[in-house]
């Protein structure tokens, strides 16, 4: 008996619950670690998928570098304050934001469930992928010959970011003066 | 089985024709980062070289765009880009946008006491991204370009960091920003998903090949992609940030967002609407809905920008209104484009008029207004026109070519927006349109009744218009008038450059 799918509804399910749990939650400090195992069973459902480079990365960067960063910036701010208060949202907003999300759900099932269920088009398919040496080489020559102009523009886009944060952070506030 | 050809080394080698099409971009990345290095080095003060650069950087750019202007359309990165006569059309557009920004805020920054490298470092990231947004093909590279184009802009708003409407309006812009990119990312992959490409001609291709491709997640990821730039065309219902960021934001800043934010967002999108084959080969049910969603943004917006403009007495948000309303018009142009044999043009005649006249609208509020971005309610403007004559004319002038009223650029090009609108058989939205710009009037004279036939209040304030300004703004006003009298040559430089396409 194949159990992957057993798995794959274990992990998607505890994404979901800890999704709403980083969203319904005052507390700063524990959102951001529901929202580390949100992450985690992301990876999950990606080595399920065999894209094991995907599965490490998001460990990596996502639950390890940017995650350690937002609770570091949680504690640097001291913000274990409850400051998002739901209570205090009017009835009618909550009714309107829960009909759209309703709404959307079943919007999404239903094109999901229309859409016929297709072999992947396109170059990049598993067989293809698979005689060519796996996702990790196939991804790593893709980015630096087909796909380098995207892979260039993102270190503009990096330094762009950086350029902003500095502009935002380090400026003197009454003097004006470099 | 076939394996996948990875390893192509005559991707990464550029020809000579490529090169040359390329110097516009390599022009603005290098200004970019000789400003950086400029403001680093502490051995002189960065202002006046972080200025030149990025001056000369625009200027260059300017220079390389005009001669690029007549190329043969040449491929990049394997079809990932593309230069030809749009692309130029629009590179043009938008580092002259920077240029006329970066001057004005020169005399900006020093009164607000905020003169700082980043800005002006900013500024060219982010005509940067414009560039590549309009003469991407594939979107990753949209998408990209987009974000470049988006985070230097979200920076730049909340630029005033001890004025609290400013800081308001970036967190605002920055938020939603992002919300609207992660739908447009999300349609991205749902597109991806569905026909395994992200370039825009193969997607094409793919969908003639396989019709069963259109399936209802196809559907699903272009709607999602067309809402994210609706977002960013600020198309009703997805307006409700515009009126706070607009009136936050530093003046410079505003002007260049009501100009190159908007020309970037269009000219991308209408150049995804030409390759995907819209009304050439797109399939019927796919068309059908793209167009009424359209139909009811533009009537929607429309609406909105009229009406709403009226209640506002702040110039900033009155313009925000205005800028609304005209992203409703340029909708119509979009939506005619596929039937009327002018095409697109009349849609790019209207931006680049548009994008002259509101720069116009913003470097002379900009001298108009006091420290902190005050002084900028329409009662400010009582009796302007006895104080500084030249100043009220040329702000009469951009306000009627906003309006639409000849002999200026703005009726040339209402003119030819609704003439196409009415050979593609779009009759009720040509009424629509044509009523709610005549509400919209009601606005735009109620600043010139203010300029023209009030008396001033309080005691004059005497400004010193600085000489390259007042050039500018001299320029600005010729170019209104003259395009409202000579049309022709810009008009077929759009066509051109649809034709191009």
């Amino acid at each position: 008996m194949d159990i992957s799918p057993l798995f794959f509804y274990g992990l998607a399910g505890l994404a979901i619950a800890c999704s709403f749990w980083v969203v319904f939650n005052r507390n700063p400090v524990s959102s951001a670690f529901s929202l580390v195992l949100v992450f985690f069973s992301f990876a999950g459902i990606y080595a399920l998928l065999d894209a094991h480079l995907i599965a490490t990365l998001q460990i990596l960067v996502y639950a390890g570098a940017i995650m350690v960063l937002f609770i570091f910036v949680i504690m640097l701010l001291n913000a274990d304050i409850p400051s998002f208060d739901l209570a205090r949202s009017h009835l009618f907003v909550k009714c309107i934001a829960g009909f759209i999300s309703v709404l959307l759900f079943g919007l999404f099932t239903w094109v999901f469930q229309k859409s016929p269920n297709s072999r992947a088009l396109g170059p990049f398919t598993v067989e293809a992928i698979e005689a060519s040496g796996g996702n990790t080489q196939v991804l790593s020559e893709l980015l630096f010959s087909e796909y380098i102009l995207p892979f260039e523009l993102t270190s503009i886009l990096l330094l762009a970011a950086i350029v902003g944060a500095v502009a935002l952070a380090k400026r003197k506030l009454a003097g004006g003066r470099f | 089985m076939s394996t996948l050809t990875t390893i192509r080394p005559e991707l990464l080698r550029l020809s000579q024709d490529q090169v040359g099409v390329l110097t516009p971009y390599f022009l603005i990345l290098s200004g970019i980062i000789l400003a950086i290095l400029a403001s680093v080095l502490k051995i002189f003060s960065p202002k006046w070289p972080v200025f030149i650069l990025v001056i000369a950087a625009c200027g260059a750019g300017v220079s390389e765009s005009f001669r690029l202007l007549d190329q043969s359309p040449v491929l990049l990165f394997n079809g990932m880009m593309i230069s030809d006569t749009y692309s130029n059309f629009f590179n043009i557009l938008f580092l002259l946008a920077a240029l006329f920004t970066s001057i004005i805020s020169f005399r900006y920054l020093d009164r607000e006491k905020l003169q700082h490298p980043e800005y002006f470092i900013l500024l060219l990231f982010s005509a940067l991204g414009m560039m590549l947004m309009a003469s991407s093909l594939d979107l990753i590279v949209i998408f990209i370009a987009l974000e470049l184009m988006s985070i230097a802009v979200y920076v730049l708003v909340g630029f005033r960091r001890a004025d609290r409407r400013s800081n308001e309006a970036a967190m605002k812009y920055f938020i939603l920003g992002s919300a609207a990119s992660a739908i447009l990312l999300y349609g991205v992959a749902l597109i991806y998903g569905a026909t395994g490409h992200t370039q825009l001609k193969m997607i094409f291709t793919v969908m003639q090949i396989h019709p069963e491709s259109t399936s209802p997640v196809f559907m699903l990821g272009a709607i999602l992609v067309l809402i994210g730039f609706l977002f960013k065309v600020s198309c009703v219902p997805f307006h409700m940030w515009m009126p706070d960021v607009y009136e936050g934001a530093p003046i410079p800043v505003t002007g260049f967002m009501a100009t190159g934010l908007k020309a970037a967002a269009f000219a991308t999108l209408v150049r995804v609407f030409i390759t995907m084959g819209y009304g050439r080969g797109l399939s019927e049910i796919l068309q059908h809905r793209v167009h009424d969603l359209l139909w009811v943004s533009a009537v929607l917006t429309m609406g909105v920008g009229s009406f709403v403009g009226l209640t506002q007495t702040n110039l900033k948000r009155l313009l925000a209104y205005s800028s609304i309303g005209h992203s409703g018009y340029l909708l119509i142009g979009v939506i005619a484009g596929s039937k009327s044999d002018l095409s697109f043009a009349p849609g790019v005649f209207y931006l680049s008029i548009y994008a002259v006249m509101n720069l116009g609208v913003f470097i002379v509020l900009g001298l108009l207004s006091s420290r902190d971005d005050s002084g900028l309610n329409i009662h400010d403007l009582a009796g302007l026109s006895r104080r500084h004559p030249w100043i009220a004319f040329s702000l009469a002038v951009f306000i009627l070519a906003m309006a639409g009223i000849p002999p200026t650029s703005g009726f040339v090009a209402k003119y030819l927006l609704f003439y196409s609108a009415i050979q593609a058989d779009e009759i009720i939205l040509t009424i629509i349109a044509v009523l709610c710009s005549a509400v919209s009037v009601y606005y735009y004279l109620r600043i010139l009744v203010y300029m023209y036939m009030m008396e001033p209040m309080g005691s004059p304030r005497l400004l010193r218009v600085p000489l390259w300004t007042g050039f500018t703004v001299a320029a600005m006003v010729v170019f209104t008038i003259h395009m409202g009298i000579l049309p022709a040559g810009l008009v077929d430089l759009a066509r051109k450059a649809i034709t191009s396409l």
